[in-house]
């Protein structure tokens, strides 16, 4: 036991000398490998927190969305089909939303305005929502997360001819509360609204452009009738129950399109997840980079290395003693490239607001949100990133050594130069 | 003793680049003597060497070492017989660069899992015995032509092997180190060793100390030499 022990750290001794004795080859493959799995482990990790910080939001969101659809596109709904989605066996409430989307050429962004639920009855009658209105929490014990609100008004009263700007908006337009912000209406004329307030900063994954307005401003800014609203939520008493709720909705309302959460969520899940979207085009990407790397190591085995194998299997080395030799070899660069690049990755996306994806990933084009997100790591993501990197690489670099180390050790003595 | 009975050696069997390197090759080799295979380039001096140390399979015939026939035993026991029974010396002292003289002589214990104390001390004590013990710390790149060539002497010898086999030891030393490596020889026969040498300088087989010049010629032993 003690001698197998002694051979071992013979072994791993003169592994590491042999890795020292390449540097610059060595720090090569570990500087280019660490930056394909830096690369990977920052997509995953950024994916996968924004896709979970997006479905902690979307938890709390209506069970289902009914919107009217005229052609095949999304139209205005009328308030009068309120009455007959509220007959519908297993729903328990409806309400109206108004919202949509502001283009304002000054700056060349796109604004979205929504009437907060409070306001957002059809009476037309505008109620100051003071405080929070939707809380994200999360299942899991996420304590930071239960107390997040997602739209902080911060004791800001929205009242007529005010409203409440978005960060990215803020920072965009560089204004700030009381400021007034003017904004061309559906006939031409001109609507001056004064800035009660900004939204919380913690929330800007969703509300960097939005723009929270009363009803009353909503309707007379884009010219929408009373009898009108932008769709409606459903909410449902059995949530088994989403999908017969949503066929009787299309059976009562043929032109409407009802929109289950478990849609949204699958959208969000396909856009971000590992196996679909993004990710999976910046992992072929890498995916691809790293084959090629790994193709190159295997079938670039120096003419050095191999003397080196003939001089040890010549002077009495085995074949498995060699190819032990040269995995721990395999495994320290990959095992250091694998962790220097998660490591590099998690800081990376997290602490410095991933500063290399983040035009590309965030999707907004002049308004570019300014938060921090929540550190969610996947083990089971991690694991894949392993199995996909370390482990082809450690075969890669076995198998040119495994035909190397089974040569006849007579090639040493018919080495006659260097 | 190693025997060879009627060893063949063929490479490329089977394409049109075959090439019969030994032809039906018999030879005794005699315990505590120095024997040298002699003859020009191509004549399988290398092959038959290769083949006596177990480094390389013959393609037909048996070989016998101590009486154990070795021919058909798995590559790791002979690995194990090359390891304990054969030092090496070859044409090139074929250190490995970048690491010390020290590291480089240590090498062949490694597998063997020796104390490393103990290693090193039988390392330097080989170093000195060739005067060389100063640069055992140096890089081998460092070394000069024949104290290279004196450390691969010490590596050969690191295992304490009974048969020391020397590849053309000769072919790039100058004349005065050549009669060195032979006084080493010399040593290394008065200590009870067995010494194969391959080579075709005069210097080596018509030394005094060498017991028996084995001719080959087009990969057969010759009954007199040419």
């Amino acid at each position: 036991m003690r001698q197998w022990i002694e051979k071992q750290r013979y072994i791993i001794d003169f592994t590491i000398s042999s890795l020292l004795r390449r540097k610059v080859k060595n720090f090569g493959l570990l500087a280019l490998y660490t930056l394909i799995v830096f690369m990977l482990a920052s997509t995953m990790f950024f994916t996968y927190s924004i896709k979970k910080e997006a479905s902690l939001i979307l938890k709390d969101t209506p069970e289902i969305i009914v919107q009217k659809i005229v052609a095949g596109r999304h139209d205005l709904f009328p308030v009068s089909y309120i009455d007959t989605l509220k007959k519908i066996r297993g729903v328990a409430a409806v309400e109206s939303r108004l919202w949509g989307y502001y283009y304002d050429g000054l700056v060349s962004a796109n604004y979205t305005l929504l009437v907060p639920p409070a306001n957002g009855d059809t009476s037309g009658k505008s109620r100051p929502s003071a405080k929070t209105t939707v809380v994200v929490s999360e299942s899991g014990g996420q304590q930071a997360d239960k107390s997040k609100p997602l739209f902080e008004l911060g004791g800001a009263v929205l009242e007529p001819g005010t409203l409440i700007t978005g960060n990215g908006i803020a920072r965009l337009r560089d204004i700030g509360k009381d400021d007034y912000m003017p904004f061309r209406a559906f006939d031409g004329s001109v609507l001056n609204l004064r800035i009660a307030g900004a939204l919380s900063s913690q929330s800007e994954l969703v509300s960097s452009d939005l723009l929270l307005i009363t009803a009353e401003d909503f309707r007379k800014l884009f010219g929408i009738d009373n009898r009108y609203v932008t769709d409606v939520t459903v909410a449902v008493n059995n949530p088994s129950e989403v999908e017969m709720v949503a066929s009787k909705i299309r059976k009562a309302l043929p032109e409407a399109r009802p929109i289950s959460r478990v849609e949204i969520l699958r959208t969000y899940d396909s856009i971000f997840n590992w196996r679909g979207g993004m990710m999976i085009v910046i992992f072929s990407a890498a995916v691809l980079a790293f084959v090629i790397f790994a193709w190159d190591k295997a079938s670039g085995l120096s003419a050095g290395e191999r003397r080196e194998i003939g001089i040890l299997k010549a002077v009495g080395w085995e074949t498995s003693d060699v190819i032990q030799m040269k995995f721990w070899e395999g495994a320290v660069v990959s095992l250091t490239a694998f962790f220097t690049g998660v490591i590099l990755a998690y800081v990376h996306v997290f602490f410095t607001g991933s500063i290399v994806f983040e035009p590309a990933l965030k999707g907004w084009s002049s308004l570019y949100p300014n938060f921090e997100l929540t550190p969610f790591v996947n083990l089971e993501q991690l694991t894949t990133l392993f199995f996909l990197t370390v482990v082809p690489y450690t075969v890669a670099t076995i198998v040119p050594i495994w035909r190397a180390a089974t040569i006849d050790p007579d090639s040493a003595m018919r080495f006659t130069g260097e | 003793m190693i025997e060879l009975m009627n060893v063949k050696k063929v490479f490329n069997a089977g394409n049109p680049s075959e090439f019969p390197a030994l032809n039906s090759v018999n030879l005794t080799i005699e315990e505590n003597r120095v024997t040298v295979l002699k003859g020009p380039s191509g004549s399988g001096k290398t092959t038959l060497l290769s083949i006596v140390a177990c480094m390389s399979r013959p393609s037909a015939g048996r070989v016998k070492l101590k009486g154990r026939e070795i021919t058909s035993l798995p590559e790791r026991f002979l690995t194990d017989i090359r390891r304990k029974t054969f030092g090496f010396i070859f044409q090139q002292p074929n250190l490995i660069k970048g690491i010390s003289v020290l590291d480089n002589v240590m090498l062949p214990a490694y597998p063997l899992g020796e104390q490393r104390l103990h290693l090193k001390v039988k390392a330097m004590k080989g170093l000195a015995e060739l005067n060389i013990a100063n640069k055992a710390a140096s890089k081998v790149e460092w070394l000069s032509g024949g104290e290279a060539q004196r450390a691969s002497i010490v590596r050969a010898l690191i295992n304490d092997p009974h048969i020391i086999i020397a590849d053309e030891p000769t072919a790039h030393l100058d004349t005065k180190l050549s009669y060195r490596f032979m006084e080493i020889i010399e040593k290394f026969k008065a200590e009870g060793k067995t010494v194969i040498i391959t080579s075709h300088d005069p210097l080596v087989f018509e030394s005094s100390m060498v017991d028996r010049v084995v001719n080959l010629r087009d990969g057969r032993i010759e009954d007199k030499p040419a």
